[in-house]
């Protein structure tokens, strides 16, 4: 294969203003810290501190990372990872929200149990105690 | 394939037997489309991690997120993402420079993106001290009274040994050690025959928690008490006689109380059947401790009743098993700690293993000096890209383990 030196990363795009990016990614920054110190509902700060991480990533991908002027071979490279990693989230969701049974782990139990008024907890076996992933007789 | 084809479409016309037969593949070199399918993979990677963390962590409910506990620091975290997004800053002004033929100033943005690589490992570095010195590590957090209990036994039970094995050294077994401790004491003198004295003595109250372990008769506050006062227990002048128990100063029960709000209350965030946040009160987890005035100091006689002294009225108190205990203690349970231990490490983990990576490319490139020239190129591209990408995992990590756990 013939390589002619300097050709192939010269792919032209226009100038862009690299600071002003960086000084973008440094005001969401200090937006998730705002929204850490003030105080919100849970929910709006899970929703705008993943909102800001999300603003941030395409910041990064679109002007660091040159997609904006790439090709159209970025849609057919990165489609299919970016939907086998959406539906890697969406098939674990049965396991993250849906569930519709109580967890029921023996340290969660044991803490239960101390908080009400359960203590000493109940006598259990050595082996079973120390050695996690052992069934419980 | 290295020929553009909007370039050199024209010049091919104009002489057929000097172009390329074919052109095949995407407008870019060949490392470039390699290293976007690489971090095509490296998303999945990461996706998983990330996901498996979210599924573990609303799937437990009691998770750890205090961040007394986690030992989290917000700071370190936001401190490392700002670092972050200053080293991929300069990589791509580095690349920049790179495509105007600007080598030297390259050269220096590159050793810029280097130096925040090694302040990033820094920081995590400080970050995962913390961890280890508290033993936040997979595998060894008790998450049940019963397991901290049972885990100060063996604590205990390895401090003893290795105490016996300094006091008697040779390759005797344990109890054979021990034998030979009991009846050597007598023959001591001096600071050996105290430590051996104390050492028997303490392996006496040891063998008792043991029993007690044993009869399942230990709870969590009763460990706590016993472990205070061994570890308290001193012999004091008081004018002209000795006086021994438990030895209290306003320090100590400050550090008490300072550590009951830290990881006993805190540590302790226990849910109850619908989920709702159990917290108890921070006290002195039982100890009774005396109330004192600075200036005062408290010894406890066998009844367990404190008498409050001046402290200029004792003299040289000499505590008798605090050196054998060195850092035995009880540690409190965190319920589902060594799942987030696990979740923390292996998604921190993998990605300092990519900055050093990172690292190690940028190296490469400084390694060539004033030599530096258009052929590296492709290779600073490249490396700004795979540089990036780890920038973008952080952005995501950053709120995940840091911000939103101590929030919700």
């Amino acid at each position: 294969m013939v390589h002619i030196a300097g050709q192939e990363h010269l792919e032209e795009h226009p100038r862009v203003n690299y600071f002003a990016i960086f000084v973008a990614l440094c005001v969401c920054t200090a937006i998730s810290v705002v929204v850490d110190i003030v105080e919100i509902t849970p929910l709006l700060l899970v929703f705008l501190v993943l909102a800001v991480a999300v603003a941030k990533a395409l910041f990064v991908l679109t002007y660091f990372m040159h997609l904006k002027f790439e090709g159209r071979w970025k849609f057919i490279v990165l489609s299919p990872t970016a939907i086998l990693a959406a539906g890697l989230m969406i098939a674990m969701s049965p396991d993250l929200a849906m569930h519709y049974y109580t967890n029921e782990a023996p340290q969660a139990r044991a803490a239960r149990d101390a908080a009400s008024g359960l203590n000493p907890p109940p006598p259990q076996g050595e082996a079973e105690q120390m050695a996690p992933g052992q069934k419980a007789h | 394939m290295s020929h553009s084809a909007a370039s050199h479409g024209a010049a091919a016309h104009g002489h057929p037997s000097h172009a390329p037969a074919l052109r095949m593949g995407l407008p870019i070199s060949n490392a470039k489309l390699g290293m976007w399918l690489f971090l095509g993979t490296e998303i999945m990677f990461f996706t998983a991690f990330i996901g498996s963390y979210i599924v573990l962590y609303f799937g437990s409910p009691g998770w750890p997120t205090d961040t007394n506990v986690t030992h989290i620091k917000i700071w370190a975290g936001g401190t490392n993402t700002f670092v972050l997004l200053t080293s991929s800053y300069f990589v791509v002004l580095a690349h920049e420079a790179m495509a105007q033929g600007q080598y030297r100033r390259a050269w220096n943005f590159m050793a810029m993106t280097f130096l925040c690589s090694c302040l990033f490992l820094g920081i995590k570095g400080v970050e995962y001290y913390g961890k280890f010195d508290h033993r936040i590590l997979p595998g060894i957090i008790p998450e049940t009274e019963l397991q901290s209990v049972r885990m100060l036994r063996d604590d205990w039970k390895e401090r003893m040994d290795s105490q016996l094995n300094a006091l008697i050294p040779g390759k005797d077994p344990l109890h054979v050690k021990q034998a030979t401790l009991i009846s050597e004491i007598e023959e001591a003198k001096g600071a050996r025959k105290e430590k051996m004295q104390a050492w028997a003595d303490l392996n006496v109250a040891f063998s008792k928690y043991r029993d007690e372990i044993s009869a399942n008769k230990h709870t969590l506050a009763s460990a706590e008490k016993l472990m205070f006062d061994l570890r308290n227990q001193a012999t004091v002048k008081v004018g002209d006689h000795e006086q021994s128990g438990v030895y209290v100063t306003p320090a100590i029960i400050k550090s008490v109380h300072s550590h009951a709000a830290e990881t006993h209350t805190a540590g302790h965030i226990e849910h109850d059947a619908a989920g709702r946040e159990i917290s108890r009160e921070a006290s002195d987890v039982g100890l009774h401790l005396p109330e004192l005035k600075s200036g005062q100091v408290a010894i406890s006689d066998s009844q367990g009743n404190w008498e409050t002294l001046d402290s200029k009225a004792v003299r040289s108190p000499k505590m008798k098993y605090a050196g054998l205990l060195g850092s035995v203690s009880l540690r409190h349970p965190i319920v589902y700690g060594n799942l987030f231990a696990s979740t923390y490490f292996l998604m921190t983990g993998f990605h300092a293993i990519h900055v050093i990576v990172g690292m190690i490319l940028f190296i490469t490139v400084l390694a060539q000096g004033r030599n530096l020239s258009d052929k590296w190129s492709n290779w600073v591209e490249n490396t700004g890209l795979y540089w990036h990408f780890v920038d973008l995992v952080w952005i995501f990590l950053f709120p995940l383990l840091y911000i939103i756990p101590g929030n919700i």
